[in-house]
C-alpha cells in the first residue's frame, strides 16, 4: 500500500495533480513474460510479506492520508476481486472515487458487478493479436476486448495503455490496427498510452524501446484520429502534455508524474471551449 | 436371420453401445477434485504497514 500520483497509474484525464492510496496483494491472473511487477505478480501468497488491512481500515487510511480515490494496481485486482469489490462499496459510500488498473481479463458479469462502484479504470490492451495473448500472457484476446467495451459503455471513465515491445507488437501496421480499434469501439476521446517497454522477467533478451517507435506510435494514433495520445515510462516534452484537439492549445503540462500547469476551465479548453474528455473534479 | 444371428446381433449391439458410453463417461466425468485448504491465517508473513507515504517502485 502507497500513495501515488494518480498520474502514475496512468490516469491523465482523471482528477489530475492528485494522489491515490494504491494497494495490491501478490498474484496474478495472466503470466506476461514481459511483466514489470513479476516479483509481485508471478509470487504466491505464502511467499510474500503482507500488511493485514481489512476494507474498513483501508477507507479510514485513504481519508486519512487526503487521498480522494483509491486505486486497485500493481499486479491485478481480478485476483483480489473480493476484496476490490468490498473495499470500493465502502470508499463509495464514504465519498471516495475508485480506480481499477487491469489487463481486463475477467469475465462480463464479475466485472458489471466491480463497475458498479468504479469511477475510472486504465485497461492494458497488449496486441490486437490473439497469439500475442496466448504466447506472451497466457490469455486471449476477445475478453480483455469485450472488458473495454464493457467498461467505456458503462459510463465508467476509461483510459488504454499498450506496451510498445520491440519486435513483437511495435510494427507500424500493428500499431494502426490498434489505434482503429480504440477510435471505432471506444472513441475517439479515448486516452491511448504508448508505453516504453524495458527488458524484465522472462524478456530480457529484448532492447527497450526506442524513444523514435514511441513518437511514430503516438503519431500514427493521432492521424488515425485519436484525440490524446501519451507516451509513457520515458521523459517526453510533448507526449506527455494535454492538448485540445480543437485548437491545439497547451491544457495540461506535465514532467513525470508531475502536473505542472492544468489550464482547463470546468473541463472545457479556455481558448475555443470545447468539452474535453475526462473527470476533472 | 435365424434365431442365434439375431441374439447375437443384439447382444453385439449392446455391449458395443455400453462400450462406446463408458468411454464418453470416462472422458467428460472429473477425474478428482482437489479443494483448497482453507487457511486460517494468512499462509505468507505478516507485517504491519509501513512506508505508505512514499511512492510505490511498482507499475502501476
Amino acid at each position: 500500500m502507497h500513495i501515488d500520483p494518480v498520474e502514475k497509474k496512468p490516469f491523465f484525464h482523471f482528477l489530475p495533480g492528485t494522489s491515490t492510496f494504491s494497494l495490491a496483494t501478490v498474484g496474478c491472473n495472466l503470466h506476461c513474460k514481459n511483466c514489470q511487477n513479476w516479483e509481485i505478480s508471478q509470487l504466491n501468497p505464502e511467499d510474500s510479506q503482507a500488511a493485514f488491512c481489512p476494507p474498513d481500515k483501508l477507507v479510514e487510511l485513504a481519508k486519512s492520508n487526503n487521498c480522494p480515490s483509491l486505486s486497485y494496481t500493481y499486479t491485478d485486482p481480478v485476483v483480489y476481486y473480493e476484496y476490490a469489490l468490498d473495499s470500493s462499496k465502502l470508499a463509495k459510500a464514504a465519498g471516495l472515487r475508485n480506480t481499477l488498473v487491469t489487463a481486463g481479463y475477467i469475465n462480463k458479469e464479475p466485472l458489471k458487478q466491480l463497475l458498479k462502484f468504479v469511477d475510472a479504470a486504465r485497461i492494458d490492451l497488449k496486441s490486437m493479436s490473439d497469439d500475442f495473448y496466448k504466447d506472451i500472457c497466457s490469455a486471449t484476446l476477445k475478453p480483455v476486448l469485450d472488458s473495454l467495451v464493457l467498461t467505456k459503455s458503462s459510463g465508467v471513465h476509461l483510459e488504454v495503455i499498450n506496451l510498445v515491445i520491440p519486435t513483437l507488437n511495435d510494427s507500424p501496421e500493428q500499431i494502426r490496427t490498434l489505434a482503429r480499434w480504440v477510435k471505432s469501439n471506444l472513441g475517439a476521446d479515448t486516452p491511448l498510452h504508448f508505453s516504453r517497454f524495458y527488458p524484465q522477467y522472462k524478456m530480457q533478451y529484448l532492447p527497450s524501446t526506442s524513444a523514435e517507435t514511441l513518437d511514430t506510435a503516438r503519431q500514427i494514433a493521432f492521424s488515425e484520429g485519436m484525440q490524446y495520445v501519451y507516451i509513457g515510462n520515458i521523459t517526453s516534452k510533448e507526449g506527455q502534455n494535454t492538448y485540445c484537439p480543437g485548437c491545439k492549445t497547451l491544457l495540461i503540462e506535465r514532467s513525470g508524474f508531475t502536473v505542472l500547469k492544468n489550464q482547463l476551465k470546468n473541463g472545457t479548453c479556455p481558448s475555443c471551449g470545447k468539452e474535453i474528455y475526462g473527470v476533472w473534479k | 436371420m435365424t434365431r442365434r444371428q439375431f441374439i447375437q446381433f443384439v447382444l453385439k449391439t449392446a455391449s458395443a453401445f455400453a462400450i462406446a458410453a463408458y468411454f464418453l463417461g470416462e472422458k467428460v466425468s472429473p477425474r478428482k477434485f482437489i479443494y483448497a485448504l482453507r487457511h486460517k491465517t494468512y499462509p505468507g508473513t505478516v507485517k504491519p504497514l509501513s512506508d505508505i507515504n512514499t511512492q510505490e517502485k511498482w507499475s502501476g
